[in-house]
């Protein structure tokens, strides 16, 4: 058992008991909630902090990602020339790397979140679970902004917009969970692992090969296309295409592995950080 | 004490020390085996109980525990055995300035800070302008704190974690860092909120302050408390502890000029009061009683006994030996004793001293005892090593302001002590 939030006990004072068992779920969950407002101010710090010291500032968050879209503009419409129907396929690789980019830099930051925050960690207390999400929270600024690149970018090749758009909000809010949930099982594993972090880098530099980022799903072999599927990022990635350069038909079945590996990581991820949350601190 | 803030009942507190940080490999292959690691135990079977409003300090020396009786009350880890038990709203006012970032100004890190130390926006907006006041930094309020100096550093952050308005504040070390002026700034104020209600537990190796401050002090001492109980006696048995365990940390002025073992060896020495009770604490201007024996291993004449008093920071406050007393023959195998009286004329604070036998030419050093470590409890502010019992007097001269000069002046006319 442990801290327990503001009103949880009578006169509303808080009261902490510490005997060596980790607290209740329901609590636990409680004392993340209300942890919120610290995840938005460290997240908030992070995102702008990065930009503080460059004299062009948060230009750089967007004049990255719009290099990168125009690279690929140039490369694969006039360099490489792929079929991928009647979108450019500029915009169709761009489409698949704002998710991707998103989720591959976030789980990799995050994972040794709890680590990187002993500091900090060793001596107040809040969640250790705030540690991997503040990056989850802070890496939504650069996802809006290249969300708002890939929009452009459609507009300026031609490729139509519709109601399609309706998917972005909740594509975006199943990568974040995604991230999130993989962000908190890694940091936990990495305060007793150390290998973890260089695992994940890994780890990483297979996976993008494995999504159909840089290439349309329907391209790879049929033998594989199942295994592919089973991805849970195939499912995100086709989704931001859905809503803009529009994705093959069928999706939505890729979608099945994502959520399966969502409820999954979650359930892990809140089990890791309950029974641990008072011990990672130990080994730091 | 019916409804204790604090309780920690059998509280126990074990590290796993491994050998090497595990990794994925090492702990796949040792999977089932025990792998090499020592238990080791930073708390054990520790009771305490703080009421509220009390001011409680705890003490003792590095690696006894201290740090992790902190780290529980604070709720960043678990007891491995009993239970601790904490009613109200902690501050931990710990490192001050943890979770500080450089880049930030003050006035985005005083946001920030409040929000770790789980301050709404709202009630930091409140608070802003007294957290800016108590830390004397107005001027740089919109400067990166990476500019600050360690002082406004460390005010800023003693400001923000003493306007969360804790239920408890826990100190740890806090008081060591920052200048005189604003050591008593937060001292006032730790008495002022204390008045509020706020019960205090302070961690510290200042005696000075734990001192001043504290109801009651807790010594731990290789994870075990020791002693619970009144601030005089625990710092005196915190310096016995210290004297049985210190080691010849460095070579005194009048240690120098060659050894000689053998010749003849102390083999005790006491720091007593005149009455002969033993005392590792002395009010300034106490007589101190030090007393050695020894035992003669080969014959000496005239030996010199000597006696060197040095400051917790290492400054020799004074030294001085028998010379040109004769002190007669010594035969192999006789016993002798040597007495020195003393008067502690020092400042309040941590003292060592160290007592010689040399030769009768001071050429050679036969045998030292010490350091022996002892505390003066002087006049609270008074700092430095000796106490010139200051007098002071200052008042305004009346009639020599323009204007309203009477007037002002008899308003502040000195009252008094």
């Amino acid at each position: 058992m442990a801290a327990a939030a503001p009103g949880t006990t009578p006169a509303n004072v808080p009261e902490l008991l510490l005997d060596g068992r980790a607290e209740p779920m329901g609590r636990y969950l409680r004392a993340l909630w209300d942890s919120r407002q610290l995840v938005a101010t460290l997240a908030r710090k992070d995102f702008f902090v990065r930009y503080r010291r460059a004299s062009l500032g948060v230009l750089w968050a967007v004049g990255l990602p719009l290099l990168q879209a125009l690279v690929f503009t140039v490369i694969f419409t006039h360099v490489i020339k792929i079929r991928t129907g009647s979108s450019s396929y500029g915009a169709f690789v761009f489409a698949g790397m704002v998710p991707w980019s998103y989720f591959a830099s976030t789980v990799s930051g995050a994972s040794s979140a709890v680590v990187d925050g002993s500091s900090m960690a060793s001596r107040i207390y809040f969640p250790r679970a705030v540690l991997p999400l503040v990056p989850v929270v802070a890496n939504l600024y650069s996802l809006c902004i290249t969300v708002t690149i890939l929009l452009v970018l459609c507009l300026v090749l031609g490729v139509h917009l519709g109601l399609a758009l309706l998917l972005l909000p909740p594509a975006a809010l199943l990568v974040a969970v995604l991230a999130a949930s993989l962000a908190m099982v890694n940091s936990a594993l990495h305060v007793y692992f150390r290998d973890m972090k260089f695992l994940v880098q890994a780890v990483f530099a297979v996976w993008i090969y494995v999504t159909p980022v840089i290439y349309p799903l329907r391209l790879a072999p049929a033998s594989l296309r199942t295994a592919l599927q089973c991805n849970p990022m195939t499912g995100i990635v086709e989704m931001f295409r859905a809503a803009t350069v529009g994705a093959d038909p069928g999706w939505q079945v890729s979608l099945a592995a994502t959520g399966v590996a969502m409820v999954v990581l979650v359930a892990l991820a809140l089990f890791l950080h309950r029974r641990y949350d008072r011990l990672f601190t130990d080994l730091l | 004490m019916s409804d204790p803030v604090i309780a920690l009942r059998g509280v126990g507190k074990r590290y796993t020390k491994y050998e090497d940080q595990p990794s994925l490999v090492t702990s796949l292959a040792h999977i089932g085996r025990r792998s090499r690691r020592h238990k080791l135990w930073a708390l054990r079977n520790v009771d305490l109980e703080v009421g509220s409003g009390e001011c409680v300090g705890v003490i003792g020396r590095n690696g006894s525990g201290k740090s992790t009786m902190l780290q529980m009350l604070a709720g960043v880890t678990m007891p491995t055995e009993g239970t601790v038990r904490v009613r109200g709203r902690i501050a931990p006012l710990v490192a001050v300035g943890v979770g500080f970032h450089p880049e930030l100004t003050g006035r985005e890190n005083v946001y920030l800070n409040g929000t770790i130390l789980g301050l709404t926006r709202p009630q930091i907006e409140e608070r802003f302008d007294d957290i800016v006041a108590f830390a004397e930094v107005a001027d740089f309020i919109d400067t990166p704190v990476k500019f600050y100096s360690s002082g406004m550093f460390v005010r800023l952050g003693f400001a923000v974690a003493i306007h969360t308005e804790p239920d408890i504040l826990l100190v740890d070390e806090v008081l060591a860092v920052g200048d005189f002026a604003f050591q008593m700034k937060c001292f006032d104020r730790m008495q002022q909120i204390r008045e509020q209600g706020t019960t205090v537990l302070v961690v510290t190796h200042n005696l000075n302050s734990v001192r001043a401050m504290c109801d009651r002090v807790a010594l731990l001492h290789r994870g075990q408390l020791v002693y619970t109980g009144d601030p005089g006696e625990a710092i005196s048995r915190y310096h016995t502890i210290m004297g049985e365990h210190r080691e010849l940390e460095r070579e005194l002025d009048t240690t120098s000029g060659a050894w000689s073992p053998g010749v003849a060896s102390i083999d005790s020495l006491e720091v007593l009061r005149p009455d002969g009770a033993e005392t590792g604490m002395v009010g300034t201007g106490d007589e101190l009683l030090v007393r050695v024996e020894g035992t003669v291993l080969s014959a000496m004449r005239d030996p010199v006994l000597g006696v060197a008093v040095t400051a917790a920071n290492g400054a020799l406050a004074y030294a001085d030996t028998s010379f040109g007393r004769p002190s007669g023959e010594f035969a192999p195998g006789d016993r002798f004793t040597g007495e020195v009286r003393i008067r502690a004329k020092l400042v309040t604070g941590s003292f060592s001293l160290v007592v010689t036998l040399r030769s009768s030419n001071l050429d050679t050093l036969y045998d030292r005892a010490g350091p022996r470590t002892f505390w003066v409890g002087g006049r609270r502010l008074a700092t430095g090593i000796s106490d010139m019992e200051a007098d002071f007097r200052l008042q305004r001269l009346p009639g020599t302001a323009a204007g309203t000069g009477v007037a002002a002046a008899a308003e502040t006319e000195p009252t008094g002590a």
